[in-house]
């Protein structure tokens, strides 16, 4: 009794209330108290440009997502070299705790978190709620940029089955494999009635999922008010009630991987399964030629 | 009564056919009607600060358009004035206002350069400064603008803060300003295409450091200050000392106008607290925002607007939002100087000339024209560019001033 009141007390006193949803989070309290520890880099991913420059968490880098995580000529993620360069001139060593924060519900945080673990830097956490909550509990912010001491960085394995291929998502499509494909998008882009959401550029020719996906909208699996993951239990509920335990491999996707990141993160980091993201997503396969299509909607192309 | 007189009845007066004096009958309700503009003002502030559905930083937004628009008005900080001064009238003290927010603006803007892009070389542009694409449209864009200035009276913040002094001339400019943004947005993607996708977006410090370049530039305008007050201050009438008196320390302040060294510290520091909270200043986003909503409903102009949306500057997309935040920016500015220059007494229409209204128009059109295909205008391209250490900045300046300088002698007539 009395040592479980203190392993409450010292669980509280380092990860402060409410209780993660994992080890691959950690919350705003935890940040706050951890913002001069040597073994972590706080990064900010975040999706509009400027809001780091303006306020930031101190000590942390930016990353720009659709600079430094993307190759910037073909469609693809940050190569190898770039990689190693990016997390070397920011002072990320092999053993360096990533703790990855963003705007618009952490998005392209855990987009990022999806590149780093490609390249095999498993060493990445989530600020759960990411910068609104900090910035809604009034927590420090910075726009002084911080000193970092280069570092040499080396990528030692690739876990290149992370990523889920068109190929791969096709066999699933076809059956020729089984897995559960997973679409995160909203259930009107899910069922083909718009094809992007409003104000969205990068559009697909033909509107509706892939065959077989099931719809879990990635804001299910988020507190409405704080923006943090549902308790590893409730995320375990949510998606077996679609079907999705664990079983059988998943491929999660969306319009252009951005959201799906942040539902694999949660199946890999949280609930520990075997998960892919499937970054081409809808921009990709609702261009393709010639493979299936299901649109509930019935919308069709018209030419306009 | 020395100090007021010289201005003619005020508007409130006139509508009552009374005569005016200071402080008797009539003017007591510009008074009124400048402390209702504060109250309503503070309580806008109340209303929009910290409101999650509005645009971020809405209420700073505020406060720095009505700072902006009191500082223009009292300063009568136009672009073209100050221009004019300089050419027809040898005077050069004005434009000594200009350099110094020049110098204010690119300290302030070297101070977060310093933090926000540690390493200029790095490959990536300070986060939306007013760097754009440098190619001949941006001479175009100047001239254009130039002779819109010439042909309209003043440049877009002036006629903006000039809606603020009952201005006739101003709404008409400013409809032309949104007719030539469509006009822009017409010959655009041929633009694009032709020259603006190849431009290169050059920033001085990517090129040359912070070493020493940006010291250049500040000590370049210092040096012109000097020139210019040397060359060309105009002999003035030793004027009395008098002692300070409550009241003369009221009118310095509400009535007269500002020295341009004030106005010109207010502006740079303005601009850097502008580009530290929000973006960098400028005021024709929000008209070519509205402009390109109306151009898309009517379907007059294309529907794809090829690369515009991806630069900084004045930026025209987010059709979605009812107001943008430098919709609120400047709705702040024609307000703040509404109260100033109802407190000076400057508010005063005055009834023009159908030649004037079709000028006025046509100046308008050149501008929007011209702010368009150079995405900004005097406050965007020439002081937030040029305070950003932005190429384009500078070229987009020097072909307006050439405009203004060739306006001036290819359009002669009779100027207030």
């Amino acid at each position: 009794m009395t040592r479980k009141l203190f392993s409450a007390i010292v669980l509280v006193l380092a990860f402060g209330s409410p209780v993660l949803a994992s080890d691959a989070l950690v919350t705003t309290q935890w940040l706050a108290s951890n913002l001069n520890n040597a073994n972590i880099r706080i990064v900010e991913v975040s999706v509009e440009p400027g809001v780091f420059e303006r306020g930031h968490i101190p000590g942390a880098v930016n990353f720009r997502w659709h600079t430094d995580l993307v190759d910037q000529v073909k469609r693809d993620v940050i190569s190898r070299e770039n990689f190693e360069k990016l997390f070397s001139q920011n002072g990320i060593g092999n053993e360096t705790t990533v703790i990855l924060y963003g705007d618009n519900n952490n998005w392209f945080a855990a987009w990022g978190a999806w590149v780093f673990s490609i390249y095999g830097h498993d060493k990445v956490k989530i600020l759960d709620g990411g910068r609104n909550k900090w910035t809604k509990e009034n927590l420090p912010v910075t726009t002084r940029s911080a000193s970092v001491k280069p570092v040499t960085y080396k990528v030692t394995r690739e876990n290149a089955h992370l990523r889920a291929k068109l190929t791969d998502v096709l066999a699933v499509a076809e059956g020729r494999t089984r897995s559960n494909l997973l679409d995160i998008r909203s259930p009107q882009e899910f069922s083909g009635a718009v094809i992007a959401p409003e104000g969205v550029k990068e559009l697909a020719i033909r509107a509706g999922h892939i065959p077989g996906a099931v719809n879990v909208p990635w804001a299910t699996i988020v507190n409405p008010e704080d923006g943090t993951f549902l308790p590893k239990e409730k995320l375990r509920e949510i998606y077996a009630a679609k079907g999705i335990d664990g079983k059988k491999p998943i491929i999660t996707y969306c319009r252009i991987g951005e959201r799906s990141s942040h539902s694999w993160f949660a199946l890999h980091f949280i609930l520990g399964y075997d998960v892919r993201n499937y970054d081409g997503s809808w921009t990709e396969y609702g261009n393709a030629v010639g493979v299936p299509v299901n649109n509930p909607s019935g919308t069709v192309w018209t030419g306009k | 009564m020395a100090i007021y007189g010289g201005y003619p009845p005020y508007i409130f007066c006139r509508i009552k056919k009374k005569k005016c004096k200071f402080m008797k009958n009539c003017s007591y309700l510009r008074y009124l009607f400048a402390g209702l503009g504060i109250v309503l003002l503070v309580a806008a502030h109340h209303y929009i600060s910290n409101r999650e559905d509005l645009v971020k930083e809405a209420g700073f937004t505020l406060v720095l358009g009505a700072t902006f628009g009191v500082l223009l008005q009292r300063s009568r900080f136009c672009f073209f004035c100050i221009l004019r001064d300089f050419f027809e009238k040898k005077n050069g003290a004005p434009l000594t206002g200009i350099l110094v927010a020049l110098i204010t603006g690119s300290i302030g803007y070297l101070v977060l350069f310093g933090t926000w892009v540690p390493d200029p070389g790095a490959g990536y542009l300070p986060q939306d400064a007013h760097i754009g694409p440098v190619s001949w449209h941006l001479l175009a864009g100047g001239l254009a603008f130039g002779w819109g200035m010439v042909l309209s009276g003043s440049c877009v913040s002036a006629h903006l803060y000039r809606l603020g002094e009952g201005s006739v001339e101003a709404p008409i400019a400013l409809l032309g300003t949104g007719i030539g943004f469509l006009l822009g947005f017409k010959i655009w993607n041929a633009l694009y295409v032709t020259t603006v996708a190849a431009a290169p977006v050059l920033w001085i410090p990517a090129f040359a450091g912070y070493g020493w370049i940006p010291f250049i530039q500040i000590l370049f305008f210092a040096t012109l200050i000097i020139w210019l007050l040397v060359k060309f201050s105009p002999a003035t009438a030793a004027q009395p000392e008098k002692n300070l008196s409550l009241r003369l320390i009221g009118e310095k302040i509400f009535v007269k106008r500002w020295p341009e060294w004030l106005a010109g510290i207010g502006i740079g520091v303005l601009g850097f607290f502008s580009y530290l909270r929000v973006g960098p200043l400028g005021v024709t986003s929000e008209i070519g925002r509205q402009a390109r909503k109306l151009g898309n409903k009517l379907n007059i102009i294309p529907a794809e607007l090829e690369g515009l949306d991806g630069f900084s500057g004045c930026r025209t997309d987010d059709t979605s939002v009812i107001i943008s935040s430098n919709g609120i920016f400047i709705l702040a500015l024609i307000a703040g100087s509404l109260i100033a220059a109802l407190l000076s007494g400057h508010f005063r229409p005055r009834g023009i000339s159908l030649f004037t209204v079709g000028k006025t128009l046509l100046g308008g059109v050149l501008l929007g024209l011209g702010a368009m295909i150079s995405l900004g205008c005097t406050i965007g391209n020439s002081l937030s560019g040029i305070s950003a250490f932005a190429v384009s900045g500078w070229l987009f300046t020097i072909a307006m001033i050439a405009g203004v300088w060739s306006g001036l002698k290819f359009f002669p007539g009779k100027r207030k």
